[in-house]
């Protein structure tokens, strides 16, 4: 299955904060929990060498090399089943066994269209995933034209729809700019406005802001950030400050099997900031991949990957300590195809 | 010589002297008493400051030891469960890794030298 992966998700979580609430944080629009975005490059390559600046990719990515080095915490056992049935279609089936949460069987398909836009890229693509219990998670991705990109996505527990947003992106030379409408409810006049806006500055730094816009029957109110982004020959660092408090992220490639991450994060909401640091160390000879993770909070944890070369399965294991409040969370799983 | 009479049984009117197994337990407890007491006598030989200095001094030794016997144990499990989680995987990995290699390259020499096939030719008598 060449273009599009759709690996099961990291701990579905149906309960989206944005939904209804009157506080949206940044970023949590873009994704809805359930699924992961296929791999669509957040940077073409430069037109000429020195007068034009790149694109800077989209709002959302700048934070995501840095939180991609930390391990997810697992609890339970999982098991993932993909299967490509043909160059456009997957489907993948996920068992879960937990002890703390539910149980359950998670459905997905993935439909990857016929328009090629890119070497890995293809449009529209059309990701599903249905729960046991009837939870449906469904996201539209098609390029529009060279520049635009939409993007629908909907999410329901059950039968009642929590989540339903609409986004429309539009990549310019050296800008990014996006929109995205969630939860719009005409009738009773409340919904989320998210606006993007990213500028390369320098082939090195990017700036770019964020306006959020909530309104319910009653109250409305703008929440809004600033992003600035710095690339260098092996990091980027990356700081987002607005009305929700501060976020700065570094990321570190050492060398081919060594990458870093350093996050600092301040919420004005709750009053209270996390240090935390992570790295990630690949071991091709050996199959494997481990990242671990140490927080100011006094939580230790670690996720081991490993490939099992014959067959193509893949086994994950996951331990979180919290020092603490003396509690400990492991997991594993296996993923098939 | 007032400490003496003080603490002599028999120095109340026979009335309020205690019966004879009494006196006895009396005296070894007074004894006992006496000889705490006596040795806290001892330390009044010194001034009042140095003996507060020394009072504080080894109330703070204590509890230093205390805590520093706490703090060992919390840090050592804290250490060793750190590591147990961050490191200990991968060094398993990386060390059953070079042992894969290292069997691999012994099995190349053996097949580089080649098998040696000596023929011994039997005769029957």
């Amino acid at each position: 299955m060449g273009s599009v992966l759709a690996a099961a998700s990291p701990s579905p979580d149906p309960q989206s904060a944005a939904a209804g609430g009157g506080m949206a944080v940044s970023g949590l629009m873009s994704v809805p929990p359930g699924f992961t975005m296929p791999p669509v490059s957040s940077v073409p390559p430069s037109a000429d060498a020195g007068s034009a600046l790149p694109n800077p990719g989209t709002y959302e990515e700048c934070h995501r090399k840095c939180k991609e080095v930390f391990p997810l915490q697992m609890e339970g056992v999982r098991l993932v089943v993909n299967k490509g049935l043909s160059n456009h279609f997957q489907v993948s089936h996920t068992v879960t066994l937990s002890t703390v949460g539910d149980s359950g069987y998670r459905f997905g398909a993935t439909y990857v269209g016929t328009k090629q836009t890119g070497p890995a890229e293809s449009f529209p693509v059309m990701v599903g995933d249905m729960d046991n219990t009837g939870s449906l998670n469904a996201q539209v991705i098609h390029q529009l034209s060279t520049a635009v990109r939409s993007k629908v996505a909907i999410q329901t527990q059950q039968q009642k729809f929590v989540n339903w947003q609409c986004d429309v992106e539009f990549r310019g030379q050296n800008f990014t700019s996006a929109v995205t409408f969630g939860n719009p409810d005409v009738v009773v006049g409340s919904g989320i406005v998210v606006s993007h806006y990213l500028q390369s500055i320098t082939p090195a730094l990017a700036l770019g802001g964020e306006l959020v816009y909530h309104r319910r029957p009653g109250e409305e109110g703008t929440v809004t950030s600033l992003l600035g982004r710095y690339t260098g020959e092996n990091y980027v660092a990356t700081l987002t400050v607005g009305g929700a408090g501060a976020h700065a992220t570094y990321y570190h490639k050492a060398n081919d099997q060594l990458q870093v991450g350093v996050e600092f994060e301040a919420s004005s909401r709750m009053q209270e900031t996390l240090t935390s640091l992570g790295y990630q160390l690949d071991v091709p000879k050996a199959n494997l991949i481990f990242k671990g993770t140490v927080d100011s909070n006094w939580v230790v944890g670690a996720t081991l990957e490993k490939k099992l070369p014959p067959l193509p399965l893949t086994l994950a294991l996951g331990a979180f300590l919290n020092h603490k409040k003396n509690k400990f969370q492991c997991g594993f799983g296996v993923t098939i195809g | 010589m007032a400490g003496i009479e003080e603490l002599s049984p028999g120095s109340g009117p026979v009335a309020t002297r205690p019966p004879e197994d009494e006196i006895d337990d009396d005296e070894d407890e007074d004894l006992d008493e006496t000889l705490m007491e006596r040795l806290w006598g001892l330390t009044e030989m010194f001034p009042d400051t140095m003996r507060t200095a020394a009072e504080a001094s080894a109330h703070c030794s204590v509890s230093l030891v205390k805590k520093l016997y706490s703090f060992s144990r919390s840090a050592l499990w804290v250490g060793t469960t750190s590591f147990m989680i961050l490191v200990l995987p991968v060094v398993f990995e990386t060390e059953r890794l070079q042992l894969e290699q290292q069997q691999l390259q012994q099995q190349r020499q053996v097949m580089i030298n080649g098998p040696r096939m000596y023929f011994v030719i039997f005769i029957p008598r």
